[in-house]
């Protein structure tokens, strides 16, 4: 059956294949793709810089999309993506945002009506620059319908964007050779803040969710890897996204039950027993490297006194956030740091906001 | 059966317009190949041509018509009902959305209406194959129904778009052209161009020029190998794309 599969995915490469690759590979680094706003306006250095760290959703915010929600919709219509980045692009503006780490951004996906929404959102904030770097980038996904997609990670800055690169993260280990050629290539996003007189670095990771082998493990140490280095160069950084994985003192480590589309698929005695992405026991000492190392913007003493103010994120249409997935982090200091959790209707993860103190 | 399913994909594009000549089969002589439908040569002097994969059915009739000039003159008329080929686009192997549904092309959110669409076409022909053989055409599409099939539901790829444009789109209008000469007694050569327009569609146009190389053994084998340049404008903007073709066409 593979076999067949991998001849039909073959030939169906080599004819829509010719002047663009079906799928797109990475180098381990390369340059990221920048951005600017149609508008640009000047911003003066500051000496408290507002951060924010979100995964929005592609913009559908929380519309009924099949592959996360247990939904039965794949492509979703202009005016309801338009919808979503306009609560996106007010909770940025409301809150007078400097720096956005931003996770499942669509540049050019036929299940967002190709919105690119790095553009839409430097045009519709007061952000100036972006530098976006793709995770998922095919002329084709041969299933469900998808079709064409470019999505990945973007950072949004007032100040410009230097040096942006893309740092590709290990693939998934426990997947086929077809499915991982068609499957998400995560990354860590990378560039410098030309703020006057200070530059320094953000960065933005998005981590598997799905992997149920040492694949996280890997994400999360190629992530701390690159914050490492800039250190060591002797730069400050602000850092973020979506982890993928819950804080060491957790007190619920597995939504297999709650995520699950059908009543008895999981914890039923039958294989699979844990839903991938939904299960964290194992896996729940892996931050703790990056808790040990750098300063977070929720400490996990904030977190242990209040677990239900600090969760992040609850799949697809359900309203009540369940779980903390999403993190600010930086070689110095946070103050203010605030999950956002009125933002529950816009995207299926909150924005986490923290002023970093720039030394 | 994966095999039939990639012949359905490729004969439900090739059963569509492409440029050909003015000439018209003998009576009673048939041709089919791998990519391309089944043709028949009629009593009546016309040709009869029917996509052989009835997911996709699809029937044309080219008519000869009085001599232009130097110019042989024919008119083609089709009909096609796509409504089962695009609902089998949408579930190839039989799953629900999220099993994965995989090789689905169309989501299955979208439902699939009855749909028929007509095209008439006129072709002009002149020259012979041995000092090259100039072939030009023009034509025009409409369809019924198409309104109640979703913008959404387009699949955004090179040579299909177009020919499904008309059901998105409601009406094309499409001109090519064809260079054809014989090389050497068992091979040929082959240039054609096709232009797709489709006014008010998401994308407007496409083009496609085509090379082939084509060896006949006989009146019976031909094989044909070449490339096909597209640049065509889709939903999400312009892209041009290059393919390697193959044919093996029979007839008797």
């Amino acid at each position: 059956m593979k076999t067949t599969y991998f001849l039909f995915a073959l030939i169906i490469t080599l004819f829509i294949s010719g002047c663009d690759p079906l799928v797109t590979t990475f180098d381990d680094t390369e340059d990221a793709v920048l951005y600017q706003s149609n508008l640009i306006k000047e911003f003066p250095a500051k000496k408290s810089i507002s951060v924010m760290t979100w995964n929005v959703r592609f913009g559908v915010a929380r519309l009924d999309f099949a592959l996360d929600a247990c939904g039965d919709r794949v492509i979703i219509s202009k005016s309801e993506v338009i919808t979503g980045l306009e609560g996106i692009a007010n909770k940025i503006k409301n809150d007078d945002i400097d720096i956005v780490l931003m996770q499942e951004v669509d540049v050019q996906s036929k299940r967002s009506s190709y919105v690119d929404q790095a553009q839409w959102l430097l045009n519709n904030t007061d952000l100036n620059y972006g530098a976006y770097a793709s995770k998922w980038k095919s002329q084709i996904i041969l299933a469900d319908g998808i079709g064409r997609v470019d999505a990945g990670n973007l950072i949004l800055s007032k100040w410009k964007l230097e040096d942006a690169k893309r740092h590709q993260l290990p693939l998934r280990g426990d997947q086929d050779g077809l499915t991982q050629l068609f499957y998400l290539r995560r990354n860590v996003l990378s560039a410098k803040v030309n703020m006057p007189g200070t530059p320094f670095y953000a960065v933005n990771g998005h981590l598997t969710a799905f992997a149920t082998d040492d694949t996280k493990q890997k994400h999360i140490s190629g992530f701390k890897s690159i914050l490492d280095d800039i250190v060591a160069n002797g730069f400050s950084f602000v850092a973020g996204g979506d982890l993928n994985a819950i804080p060491p003192n957790a007190t619920k480590t597995d939504y297999c039950l709650e995520d699950q589309c059908e009543v008895g698929t999981y914890h039923s005695g039958k294989e699979p027993e844990h839903k991938e992405g939904a299960y964290f026991k194992e896996e729940i000492t892996w931050l703790n490297d990056l808790y040990g190392s750098y300063e977070p913007a929720i400490s996990l003493e904030q977190y242990g006194m209040n677990e239900t103010k600090h969760y992040t994120h609850s799949p697809g249409g359900k309203l009540e956030l369940d779980r903390k997935l999403d993190y600010l982090w930086t070689n110095t200091a946070w103050s203010n740091g605030v999950t956002h959790q009125d933002a529950t209707k816009l995207s299926d993860h909150m924005p986490v906001t923290a002023n970093w103190t720039v030394k | 059966m994966r095999i039939i399913h990639l012949l359905f994909i490729f004969s439900f594009i090739s059963a569509q317009w492409s440029s050909e000549s003015a000439f018209l089969l003998e009576k009673g002589r048939k041709e089919v190949g791998l990519f391309t439908p089944f043709r028949m040569g009629m009593e009546n002097g016309s040709e009869l041509s029917v996509n052989k994969f009835l997911m996709m059915p699809s029937v044309s009739i080219k008519q000869g018509m009085s001599m232009y000039n130097s110019w042989k003159m024919a008119r083609i008329f089709r009909v096609e009902y796509p409504t089962p080929g695009l609902k089998w686009l949408q579930s190839p192997l039989g799953k629900e959305m999220g099993d994965p549904n995989m090789f689905s092309l169309i989501s299955t959110q979208f439902s699939i209406p009855q749909m028929l669409s007509f095209y008439s076409e006129i072709i002009g022909t002149t020259g012979n194959i041995n000092s090259g053989q100039l072939s030009l055409s023009a034509g025009i599409g409409v369809a019924l129904n198409g309104k109640n099939l979703s913008d959404d539901a387009t699949i955004d790829l090179p040579i299909i778009y177009p020919r499904l444009s008309i059901y998105y789109n409601d009406f094309i209008i499409k001109s090519g052209g064809q260079y054809y000469r014989k090389f050497t007694d068992s091979f040929y050569y082959l240039i054609d161009y096709d232009m797709y327009l489709m006014p008010g569609g998401r994308g407007r146009y496409a083009f496609e020029q085509q090379g082939l190389a084509v060896w006949q053994k006989s009146n019976t084998f031909r094989l044909s190998f070449g490339y096909k340049l597209i640049a065509g404008e889709y939903p999400f903007g312009a892209q041009a794309h290059f393919l390697p073709t193959i044919n093996i066409q029979f007839g008797w």
